[in-house]
């Protein structure tokens, strides 16, 4: 199958290609899952250098685990869990080679979300989705990451709180105040950028 | 309203309640305005956030990507991953067979020398016990073993040439 052209071919023949040691039909893997994967990683680490370099650790990883995909889940989530443990080291690095930021102390000592006033009135009624992607991408990049890692996961990847608390390796309660408090901050910022403009 | 009603409003919108206590928190936020605002608001931003994942694109052509993770899987595989398009089990082939080849010639050259040459053991038994036995080294060697197991002796002959007399003469020492 060497030199073949799979732009035609599905997942799960190019999965099963690629375990026969086909790199051109990994490659076609890359070139089709490529950009959710480094969404991902972006979306988590907020710096575009760390994600290209996380996704392609990621994808390298995939190679050697293809393996263990059982294809219980579709390659693209498979492959995001790979990622999203990546990015959970990365950070864990990070946090370890930097004070822990105001939030996490906030987070800590009983938290300012609970001071925050209710956000009445829906920040986010009446914007084009484009428009409120750019104002979403912002807030995220606001948040801490422990709390950005717990919204990411719960809203975008759609975990449960249990699931949350496995893969980053906390209790349940905590994932439930840091997903509480980004919730809070989210809305605090969403409603400050509504005001701006 | 306590951190601990906070946190049960907010797991009562993801769905992660038993249904008693899911009843209970919905008819607590009808007659509590505070609940009430503070789920809309947490809804309001869950909502957002559902609708409204950025979208991301890799800031690096297909071929720039490709390159750095094809060449770090062939950094770590560099047999797996020796051409491009080759199977690993074509990989294993290229090699596997010409080894059992050459272990195949090897295993037929040793049954040939063993039937051609088969090497006779001294015999080692009690009834042998009063037979002196001599041990000729090899043929360019200058020592002989001569061993009595009766007399309990053993003798080792060495031999060398003079200048006058190229014959070997025996010496013995105990």
């Amino acid at each position: 199958m060497s030199g073949q052209n799979y732009s035609t071919t599905d997942d799960e023949m190019l999965v099963q290609a690629a375990r026969r040691g086909e790199l051109a039909a990994f490659e076609e893997l890359v070139f089709r899952h490529r950009d959710p994967i480094y969404a991902r990683a972006f979306s988590m680490t907020r710096n575009e250098q760390d994600a290209v370099d996380l996704s392609q650790e990621a994808w390298v990883k995939g190679w050697q685990r293809l393996e263990q995909f059982q294809g219980d889940a579709s390659f693209t989530t498979w492959m995001t869990r790979i990622v999203i443990n990546l990015c959970l080291d990365h950070l864990r690095k990070q946090k370890r080679q930097r004070a822990d930021s105001i939030e996490a102390m906030d987070e800590e000592s009983g938290g300012v979300e609970r001071q925050m006033p209710v956000v009445t009135v829906n920040p986010t009624a009446g914007l084009e989705r484009a428009e409120l992607r750019v104002k979403i991408d912002e807030a995220l990049g606001r948040l801490s990451a422990e709390h950005r890692t717990v919204l990411v996961l719960h809203e975008f990847e759609e975990m449960d709180y249990k699931a949350i608390a496995k893969t980053v390796g906390c209790s349940i309660g905590t994932v439930m105040s840091r997903l509480f408090y980004a919730r809070r901050k989210m809305a605090a910022l969403l409603a400050d950028m509504r005001k701006i403009t | 309203m306590t951190q601990e009603q906070q946190l049960k409003l907010q797991a009562f919108l993801d769905g992660e309640l038993a249904e008693s206590e899911a009843r209970e928190t919905l008819a607590w936020t009808q007659r509590d305005g505070a609940a009430a605002a503070l789920l809309s608001e947490l809804k309001n931003t869950r909502q957002a956030m559902v609708q409204a994942e950025p979208h991301l694109c890799v800031p690096e052509t297909r071929e720039f990507f490709w390159s750095k993770i094809e060449r770090e899987i062939r950094r770590q595989e560099p047999a797996a991953a020796a051409a491009p398009g080759v199977s690993r089990l074509a990989t294993l082939r290229d090699w596997l067979l010409p080894a059992v080849a050459a272990g195949a010639l090897l295993l037929v050259a040793a049954g040939l020398l063993a039937h051609f040459n088969v090497p006779k053991p001294a015999p080692e038994t009690a009834a042998d016990a009063d037979t002196p036995t001599v041990e000729t080294t090899l043929a360019n060697s200058d020592a002989t073993t001569y061993r009595d197991a009766s007399e309990g002796t053993t003798l080792v002959l060495f031999s060398y040439a003079t200048d006058d007399n190229p014959v070997k003469k025996p010496t013995a020492i105990n």
